[in-house]
């Protein structure tokens, strides 16, 4: 469903425009933001941009969902292969994705002050989406500890800790913070699992 | 039946029965006047950020009811676990057969979802705060409180109303498992 984009071919041209753009949603959104705008900020002309992105703002924006996407997936199968064991994949897991939600300035300004544009993608049945896509990324790297049936419910389940805890910050889970995202694991979710490896 | 309502509940059942005729777009603060039967001048007393904070104040008060309908609904339940089980079988019905709620999802979600996720704090204290009481009767994994655990348990549940993901919230034994496995496993003590 979510092509994972190969950012090494993404023209170099294409990843300078595509950052230019992020840099000016984080400072005026998706709506005030113009060609004009990322062209300024990236150097470059109009023409360039719809040479690269034939559609103009549409395709661009596009590109930058896909291309950010990619990014965050990538990031996660690096954590992903660091992790020892079933704790580390998790506990590292929630820390990677909520640091990526809450550092992401575009993303951020986005929710803040253009809901309207992002939750509509996200919220109730278009949540499949984001708990599809998130689980079948996923599941393979938890299979090995908690078997193949598993795996996808195991990876949905903390893609909601991680949503819930990032949309509505609780007072005392902090979900960019170890110590904290080990003791919520631990907690809450690894006796759920123990119980269902058995 | 109206009688027993104070002006401010007049108003804002008049809100949502113009909001699920109307949309929320097209909703005006005339419209509200008219179908509550008082004057546009008494729609501002009340609300005096007009429009938007009469449909904000709308969208708020059916979320509060919605959640005490739920509260009501499990009340009675033998146990524990068997109250939140009986709160996701209702809620995820009652979701899907909200009509006013569907329609405007379809229609307009950018309208809607704003306001909703402005609403998630305070529905997440109102079921902390059901859920607490139960907590503090039940045998607890050491360590854990139980106002964190109705945290944990209340997010969950209100992650699961709004989308059942892999699983499907009408079967009452996969609500069984769900709930023995992802809500509870940490949180009580004992042979589950």
């Amino acid at each position: 469903m979510m092509t994972l984009v190969d950012t090494d071919r993404l023209g170099t041209q294409e990843q300078r425009v595509i950052d230019a753009a992020l840099r000016c949603i984080a400072r005026w959104g998706i709506g005030k933001t113009t060609l004009d705008d990322v062209a300024r900020e990236a150097s470059c002309s109009r023409a360039t941009i719809y040479r690269l992105f034939p559609g103009g703002k549409d395709a661009l924006l596009a590109a930058t969902t896909r291309l950010e996407l990619a990014r965050f997936f990538s990031g996660l199968a690096r954590t992903f292969d660091e992790a020892a064991d079933l704790e580390d994949l998790l506990v590292g897991g929630i820390i990677y994705a909520s640091r990526s939600l809450a550092g992401h300035e575009a993303l951020q300004f986005v929710l803040a002050y253009e809901p309207e544009v992002v939750l509509p993608k996200v919220a109730f049945r278009q949540a499949d989406r984001v708990l599809t896509t998130v689980s079948a990324f996923a599941a393979p790297y938890l299979a090995p500890h908690v078997g193949a049936d598993d795996a996808p419910r195991v990876a949905e389940w903390v893609a909601r800790l991680v949503l819930t805890y990032t949309l509505c910050p609780a007072d005392g889970v902090d979900v960019g913070d170890e110590e904290s995202v080990r003791r919520l694991v631990r907690t809450y979710v690894l006796p759920g699992l123990v119980t269902a490896v058995r | 039946m109206s009688v027993d309502l104070t002006v401010r509940e007049r108003i804002l059942e008049a809100g949502y029965t113009c909001v699920a005729r109307y949309g929320l777009a097209k909703t005006t603060v005339e419209d509200v006047a008219r179908a509550s039967g008082l004057s546009r001048a008494t729609l501002y007393r009340y609300f005096p950020g007009g429009r938007d904070q009469l449909l904000g104040d709308v969208i708020a008060w059916e979320t509060g009811r919605f959640f005490g309908r739920l509260a009501e609904a499990v009340a009675g339940a033998p146990d524990f676990p068997s109250l939140l089980e009986e709160a996701l079988l209702f809620a995820h019905r009652a979701v899907e057969e909200h009509e006013v709620l569907q329609k405007v999802l379809q229609t307009e979600p950018e309208r809607v979802l704003p306001q909703l996720t402005v609403e998630i704090e305070r529905i997440l204290v109102f079921i902390r705060r059901f859920l607490v009481p139960y907590l503090e009767r039940e045998d607890l994994r050491p360590g854990v409180e139980p106002e964190e655990a109705a945290d944990y348990v209340a997010r969950m549940l209100l992650s699961f109303i709004g989308n059942q993901g892999r699983w499907d919230l009408t079967d009452p034994a996969q609500v069984a498992e769900l709930v023995r496995t992802e809500l509870l496993a940490g949180v009580l003590a004992g042979d589950r």
